[in-house]
């Protein structure tokens, strides 16, 4: 494979006028181009039919306007707090703030990211679900390590791990028997196992680098 | 237009089902064109292209931004393409393999090829190009994105996209002139 004229690719990407190329490069320009509208044929066929079928015998999608966005909007929306406190409340106040930092640092449990490892949140939304956790190439795919909760009951399960910074292979594992891809992660991998499923991909950043 | 798509999305969450079916007729013959030139195989580009509509429906709520729309479309679509690729039987014949057109030796044998041999033999020059290239050259100049509408579908930064579109082009070119020479 020859590398084409850069002034051929200007042209192809409407940084140049064509008119300008030279005469063989005009060729080239209008082969590709040509090529380009013949692709451009749309098939002959639908399957709007088949979609609608098919989504007829879903649930309705959820509104955007669940409860975890709500609950999003309610952190990210500012507001004005006023404290009147009296001075020896204030005191009284700072030195109870002084301990309990104290005692977070001698007992916190959540794990903190070293350099080269970062903070990863899963979501998921199981209505019914009565646990899921989640399995990937950082835990061997074993179950049993990392659950997500779902305190207020709302079908949304969430959770926080660190793991070493770089790209991960993950699945839900769903009431302890049913892998499900991340519908939000994005990106997905094929499982290898020759049957077409799909794990989801995580980027992880090293938590040095986050801003 | 991508106003009205937020609008319809916003129709589809508030329960109006039925609404989904204008976002189909919208994207649907660009979804299957899209579809068709990456697998090279109609019955499949329909399979992937009704999946991801169907994914799409079911993750709706989760579309963060419905007035890029067509980027998120083309993306779940992008993604059922390649995990088509990606499981498809060895002993299928690639479309690359097909046998070519008996070719004319004139000169301007482009000119005097029919229509319907033109895009057998462009059809092929493509399916021979990596899925990468293929789908970078395919969004560019065929659905007609900009480099940027193309970095929301792939997920590939705009010069590693541009590097794609580019090689796709030489190869398609090369391929091109050999059949025609």
């Amino acid at each position: 494979m020859s590398p084409i004229d850069p002034r051929l690719q200007e042209a192809l990407d409407a940084e140049r006028d064509p008119g300008e190329l030279p005469a063989d490069l005009r060729e080239a320009y209008a082969r590709l181009m040509s090529a380009a509208e013949l692709l451009q044929t749309t098939p002959r066929l639908s399957v709007a039919t088949r979609i609608m079928t098919e989504i007829g015998r879903l649930p309705a999608p959820v509104h955007s306007d669940g409860p975890m966005r709500r609950i999003i909007r309610w952190f990210g929306r500012p507001r004005a707090v006023t404290l009147r406190l009296r001075p020896a409340w204030t005191l009284a106040l700072a030195v109870g703030l002084g301990a309990m930092l104290l005692l977070s640092f001698q007992q916190d449990s959540t794990p903190t990211p070293g350099a080269s490892e970062g903070i990863a949140n899963f979501i998921g939304h199981f209505p019914g679900a009565t646990s899921v956790e989640v399995v990937g190439s950082f835990n061997n795919w074993s179950r049993g390590a990392i659950h997500l909760n779902d305190d207020d009951h709302d079908g949304i399960w969430h959770g926080a791990v660190v793991l070493p910074a770089g790209a991960h292979e993950y699945m839900f594992v769903v009431d302890g028997e049913r892998w499900v891809p991340d519908p939000l992660a994005g990106r997905y991998v094929d499982d290898g196992f020759g049957a077409g499923q799909e794990n989801s991909l995580l980027f992880v950043r090293p938590a040095a680098a986050q801003p | 237009m991508v106003n009205e798509d937020a609008d319809v999305v916003a129709r589809v969450l508030a329960g109006d089902g039925e609404a989904f079916g204008i976002l189909i007729r919208r994207y649907e013959p660009g979804l299957l064109r899209f579809a068709t030139r990456m697998l090279g195989n109609p019955d499949a580009a329909a399979d992937a292209v009704a999946e991801s509509f169907v994914r799409a429906y079911r993750h709706l709520a989760q579309c963060r931004d419905p007035s890029r729309l067509r980027s998120w479309l083309y993306r779940i679509t992008g993604n059922r393409c390649r995990s088509h690729l990606a499981r498809r039987h060895t002993n299928d014949i690639p479309l690359s393999e097909a046998p070519a057109p008996a070719l004319a030796e004139a000169s301007d044998a482009w000119e005097i090829l029919e229509r319907s041999e033109q895009v057998a033999l462009v059809e092929r020059a493509l399916a021979a190009l990596p899925a990468e290239k293929r789908e970078a050259f395919v969004l560019k100049h065929v659905e007609g994105m900009s480099y940027e509408e193309m970095a929301a579908v792939t997920g590939a930064r705009i010069p590693t996209l541009k590097m794609r579109v580019h090689r796709a082009r030489e190869a398609l070119l090369e391929a091109l002139e050999e059949v025609v020479r």
